[in-house]
């Protein structure tokens, strides 16, 4: 089987500039464009959190990891979380019944609140897209969208190309 | 090599997510379920939906939903284990049926405590909600009521009180206790929850318990409280937590203290015989202390163990909190885990009350470790304080930001890099 994308966060390229965010709530938003969205009666929520660690100077974007192993999934009371094939584990609205037992067991805490509609939120992944918006919007790619395999061999090629520089080869 | 028998007694949440679990890790065995109940397995948190009419049975059966989707095993419904032969390796149902084991999985659940010093609790009209089954006759019997009496006042108490109320019907809550809620927090904890159900309609008597119900050949008709009170009612439900079922295994042999024992690795006292859920006893992972819980979410994940276990994959089970409760009731959400109890101890306690949301932070009596949780009206990220009290996590340098509710996974993310765990 192929081994499905995921998205990968490189923290030292995140620069903080909330695109992310914005691109993803205006992909979640019933007019998917940026000022359709704004007039929207319930605005758009975004799905992932560009979060400040002002002790580090340093910006950090969280996200849903569709965990392999997804607490959520089992502790849910409802059965509403389940996983697809693609690997997304994937909040059914009809479903949840906003108990919120999701959001206790999280340890990401990647799992929003729609307080009105009383029902929980999180990444999907973006399923009607190639690429997830926050990855497309993100300009410094801190965000990338590979398989497991793909990510780690960039990661392992990078590092022997600086192991190189380094032995001034 | 030759297939395997798992045998489950319990279709709930323990033995459906064992069940579950083994259907992934041994393909190729046969697991068989025995249900007492009627119905096919089902999410028993649910069963208030039925009541308010919410929910229909077929919206809340198991099967096929969230992670329950191999379905492989073979379900007994009606078919009440009556004994277990350890050396036939089976199990006797009342049918008369004997059911061989290789590995068997003892999740018999709970059932509702009763008082007995509580007078006319068999009357029609008179529930302890536990089944599909209950629910299904208190949706009845709502038809017929104008006001019903909760006697209790733990969670399942107030999710029913919240069905009833929608269907139009009067509702009052008993609570011996000062405050509701008094197993998940301390009454000061619980004053945003108390004035969201005050502001909802909801009638709440504390400080008092039954003495008896009356009734005649239609039913309840009331309830006599303690303190003088009458009052009419048509219906009355009791909420005054769980007991294990384990009154079918006393002759077994198996040892039971509460509940059923397990060691780490969910094994009860016999060979080949596992136990996970409300009928078996559990511990705390930060005390080490025994004990019964009967919430869902702890079943499903010792159920999931056991059921790796039985599967040939050894996996020690954590343990779990006694409290680990989310829910919304009234439109106010709240989040109770841990150490809550914290009068008369020397805990480090942060507590911040504004006008819609309230917090407190129970930390060791050094300090240096979160032990527990209340967070009413805001709880984001909970279960970063979770991870936070079971993974017992060195708090250097995010205290504030506990405190403060500021947390979130990027503080812990850059930490963990610095930071070595304290060993347990």
């Amino acid at each position: 089987m192929k081994q499905p994308k995921e998205i990968f966060v490189r923290l030292d390229r995140c620069m903080g500039c909330h695109s992310c965010e914005m691109a993803c709530a205006v992909a979640h938003s019933q007019s998917k464009r940026l000022y359709g969205a704004l007039a929207e009666t319930t605005l758009p929520k975004p799905r992932l959190y560009v979060e400040a660690v002002t002790a580090d100077n340093k910006a950090v974007p969280i996200l849903c990891r569709h965990c392999e192993d997804a607490p959520c999934m089992h502790a849910c009371i409802a059965g509403a979380i389940s996983r697809s094939d693609a690997g997304v584990v994937a909040t059914d609205k009809d479903k949840c019944i906003g108990c919120w037992t999701c959001v206790m067991v999280c340890p990401y805490g990647v799992i929003g609140r729609h307080m009105q509609e009383l029902k929980a939120y999180r990444c999907d992944r973006c399923p009607d897209l190639e690429t997830p918006a926050c990855v497309s919007a993100c300009p410094s790619k801190a965000l990338l969208y590979q398989s497991a395999d793909d990510y780690s061999r960039g990661v392992r090629q990078t590092a022997a190309g600086e192991l190189l520089t380094g032995e001034g080869g | 090599m030759a297939q395997k028998q798992y045998l489950i007694v319990g279709g709930s949440a323990a033995g459906m997510a064992a069940a579950e679990t083994i259907a992934c890790l041994d393909p190729e065995g046969k697991v068989q379920v025995l249900s007492e109940e009627a119905d096919a397995p089902y999410f028993r948190p649910l069963i208030p939906f039925i009541i308010s009419r919410k929910k229909n049975d077929r919206q809340i059966f198991l099967q096929g939903q969230g992670p329950y989707g191999s379905g492989k095993a073979e379900i007994r419904l009606q078919t009440r284990a009556r004994h277990i032969d350890p050396d036939a390796r089976a199990v006797v149902a009342d049918t008369g049926e004997s059911f061989a084991y290789d590995r068997l999985l003892i999740a018999t659940g709970s059932r509702p405590y009763i008082p007995e010093e509580i007078a006319g609790t068999d009357l029609e009209g008179v529930f302890a909600l536990r089944t599909l089954a209950d629910a299904r006759k208190a949706e009845q019997r709502a038809e017929v009521t104008r006001h019903a009496v909760m006697l209790g006042g733990g969670l399942l108490n107030l999710k029913a009180a919240f069905a009833l109320l929608e269907r139009g019907i009067a509702v009052t809550l008993v609570v011996f206790s000062p405050e509701v809620l008094s197993q998940l927090m301390e009454p000061e904890d619980a004053l945003l929850i108390r004035r969201a159900l005050d502001q909802a309609g909801l009638r709440i008597v504390t400080g008092a318990a039954a003495t008896y119900i009356t009734g005649n050949g239609s039913g309840v008709t009331g309830v006599v409280l303690d303190n003088g009170e009458e009052m009419a009612c048509e219906m009355v439900c009791i909420g005054k937590g769980v007991r294990p079922n384990t009154r079918w295994i006393a002759e077994s042999g198996i040892d039971i203290q509460t509940g059923v024992v397990a060691d780490k690795f969910t094994r009860t006292t016999s060979p080949d015989v596992y136990t996970a859920g409300d009928a078996a006893v559990t511990f705390d992972p930060i005390t080490g202390e025994p004990m019964v819980t009967g919430l869902w979410t702890n079943a499903v994940e010792m159920g999931r163990c056991a059921g790796a276990n039985m599967a040939g994959r050894p996996t020690a089970y954590g343990g779990t909190f006694g409290i680990l409760n989310a829910t919304q009731v009234a439109r106010m959400p709240f989040v109770a885990m841990g150490v809550v109890h914290t009068s008369g101890t020397d805990c480090e306690v942060h507590r911040r009350q504004t006008t819609n949301a309230y917090r407190k932070l129970v930390f060791s009596p050094e300090g240096d470790r979160l032990i527990g949780a209340v967070l009413v009206g805001d709880i984001g990220n909970a279960g970063l304080y979770r991870a936070l009290i079971r993974d017992r996590m060195p708090l250097d340098g995010i205290k504030g930001q506990v405190i403060d509710h500021t947390l979130h996974y990027g503080h812990l993310l850059l930490a963990t890099r610095t930071m070595t765990p304290i060993s347990a």
